[in-house]
């Protein structure tokens, strides 16, 4: 018959071969692996301050025969250490969620069984499929003016710990922070950026229980935050960025009146727009397109005489009429 | 421009000869008064934070470690609860709504007065003072949004200073328990009535105008 077995890390371990007599003759295997006999106290196996390499899978068969008389699985590990607590509502009025871990592993499976109170009634915290270690609870009162306690026991094979948690209604409100963050430059401004964002999607009503925002930004070269609370709205137009700067922007978000901010959103960059450099339309650059263009254009006789501002005639005058408007084509190109 | 057209129409039909008179007076009503009324429990629940907690340590500890969660006694159930079972709240029509919050504040004023003519220190006694002015300042502005709406005040106790029946605590303890509920429960309505009048805000138009027809010689 083969079982698991479950030991502390540094304690001492003694494998009896099953209903084998402590003198009979016994070869131990330690996942495959003969053990050398030294470890073995007649037919026991003795392991001493038994640390995570040790697990495994021990077999004993009887000296001469090879049959194996009894197998166990060895899994070395810790009883759990205190475990870490986190309740909060994201989405106020439905509901709460809290989520745990433990902060150090114990090597071998736990079991966590979380317990909700509420003035003297037992509520249910469902267990959420993905993540893990995660319930929830809808709220079937409102504005409770009674805590709620919530105690998270983590088991093991090895030992059992506890946390607990009292807190509000109102205090572990915190939305998720805003969705669809964009910056975007305004034409013809150079010192402005339009932010808009939306509501998270996992607050329910944001009709009844508004959201208000927190804007954060600063072109990238600088360290210090600029800051803007705004009370509604999901959009705002910051005017003073500096141009041609490219900005880094995140908003959060709070229910107006109760709880705490969201964290910051996913960051958004952008740059204020900037205007077109001028100094490709000047005249030096026209006189150069225009004897690029002469040059290889092989314009007729006539062209390089309007070029050089003489005019010969009314033919003529057609003539650098045309030509002047192919400067004006190439010199539009060019920009 | 809608204002615009309103006061061109306004004093287009002012003009009419044959109608009776219109005073055209654009009366800001219900609309403003509800975000009054929400700007007003923002502020007393900002006040009661300071006050909440200069009354918890003058009642000493228990009272005023921050993990105190004592069982609800039956004698708590006379404070008027905020407490409410979320779809009723959510259907609650808008006289309902204002009403619970008409008549909880009318009666939590009346405990807090009692509470002023009993604590000790002359700086409560101040704090508490301003405090029932300005919890007094709350419960006619929602009166006043009930009348500019048209509902009918609740009959209540408004007046006397101490609630008929009110059976006194047999000792001490329980005297300083009641005045902690008390405290919880104003302020579990100060956060309550935000959600009420964010509510309130969106159902009534942001200004209501209201037309007064003076009939002059018909």
């Amino acid at each position: 018959e083969s079982h698991i077995q479950y030991e502390r890390v540094g304690a001492d371990v003694t494998m009896k071969c099953g209903s084998m007599d402590w003198d009979a003759a016994v070869t131990w295997t330690a996942n495959g692996t003969d053990i050398n006999e030294s470890r073995l106290n007649g037919s026991y196996l003795i392991l001493k301050n038994v640390d995570l390499s040790q697990s495994g899978q021990y077999s004993c068969y009887e000296g001469s025969s090879w049959h194996l008389k009894y197998q166990t699985y060895l899994r070395v590990g810790t009883p759990p250490t205190e475990p870490v607590l986190m309740c909060r509502s994201n989405n106020y009025p439905k509901g709460f969620y809290c989520s745990w871990h433990l902060p150090t592993p114990t090597y071998i499976p736990n079991s966590f069984n979380i317990s909700v109170i509420h003035g003297t009634k037992d509520m249910v915290c469902e267990k959420d499929a993905i993540p893990k270690n995660r319930c929830h609870i809808r709220y079937l009162q409102l504005f409770s003016t009674v805590k709620y306690k919530v105690t998270l026991t983590v088991t093991n094979a090895l030992g059992k710990n506890f946390t607990t948690l009292t807190f509000d209604e109102f205090a572990i409100v915190k939305p998720d922070p805003p969705e669809s963050v964009m910056a975007k430059p305004v034409p013809n401004n150079p010192r402005r950026l339009e932010v808009s964002w939306q509501n998270p999607s996992s607050w329910p009503d944001p009709e009844s229980f508004p959201l208000k925002f927190f804007l954060r930004y600063r072109p990238l070269i600088l360290d210090q935050w600029q800051h803007v609370e705004l009370s509604d709205g999901t959009s705002h137009t910051i005017t003073d960025a500096y141009a041609g700067k490219e900005y880094i922007i995140q908003v959060a978000a709070k229910d107006n009146d109760i709880g705490t901010w969201s964290d910051w959103s996913v960051a958004v960059h952008a740059t204020p727009w900037t205007e077109e450099p001028k100094h490709l339309t000047t005249e030096a650059q026209i006189t150069e397109t225009t004897s690029a263009s002469t040059s290889s254009f092989m314009a007729p006789p006539t062209t390089k005489i309007c070029d050089k501002g003489a005019v010969v005639g009314s033919g003529a005058m057609a003539v650098c009429w045309t030509a002047g408007l192919v400067m004006a084509a190439y010199s539009v190109l060019f920009i | 421009d809608s204002w615009g057209i309103f006061t061109f129409l306004c004093a287009a039909l002012c003009n009419l000869p044959a109608l009776p008179a219109l005073n055209c007076s654009e009366e800001l009503g219900a609309g403003q008064s509800i975000q009054q009324t929400y700007d007003l429990t923002r502020y007393l629940e900002h006040q009661l934070r300071t006050l909440a907690g200069t009354y918890l340590n003058y009642l000493g500890p228990p009272f005023n470690e921050p993990d105190f969660n004592p069982p609800r006694l039956a004698r708590a159930e006379r404070v008027p609860s905020a407490t409410v079972d979320l779809d009723l709240w959510r259907g609650l029509t808008d006289n309902a709504r204002l009403a619970a919050n008409y008549r909880a504040y009318s009666r939590l004023l009346c405990y807090l007065r009692v509470l002023d003519g009993q604590v000790g220190t002359a700086e409560l006694r101040h704090r508490l003072a301003h405090f029932c002015a300005s919890l007094q300042g709350l419960v006619l502005s929602i009166g006043g949004v009930m009348s500019s709406l048209g509902y009918p005040l609740p009959a209540g106790p408004a007046g006397p200073p101490a609630p008929p029946g009110a059976p006194a605590a047999p000792n001490d303890f329980l005297k300083k328990m009641d005045d902690f509920w008390l405290l919880k429960e104003l302020q579990t309505w100060l956060w309550r009535s935000a959600k009420d009048f964010n509510r309130l805000k969106k159902k009534v138009p942001p200004a209501v105008v209201t037309l007064r027809l003076e009939a002059r010689g018909f």
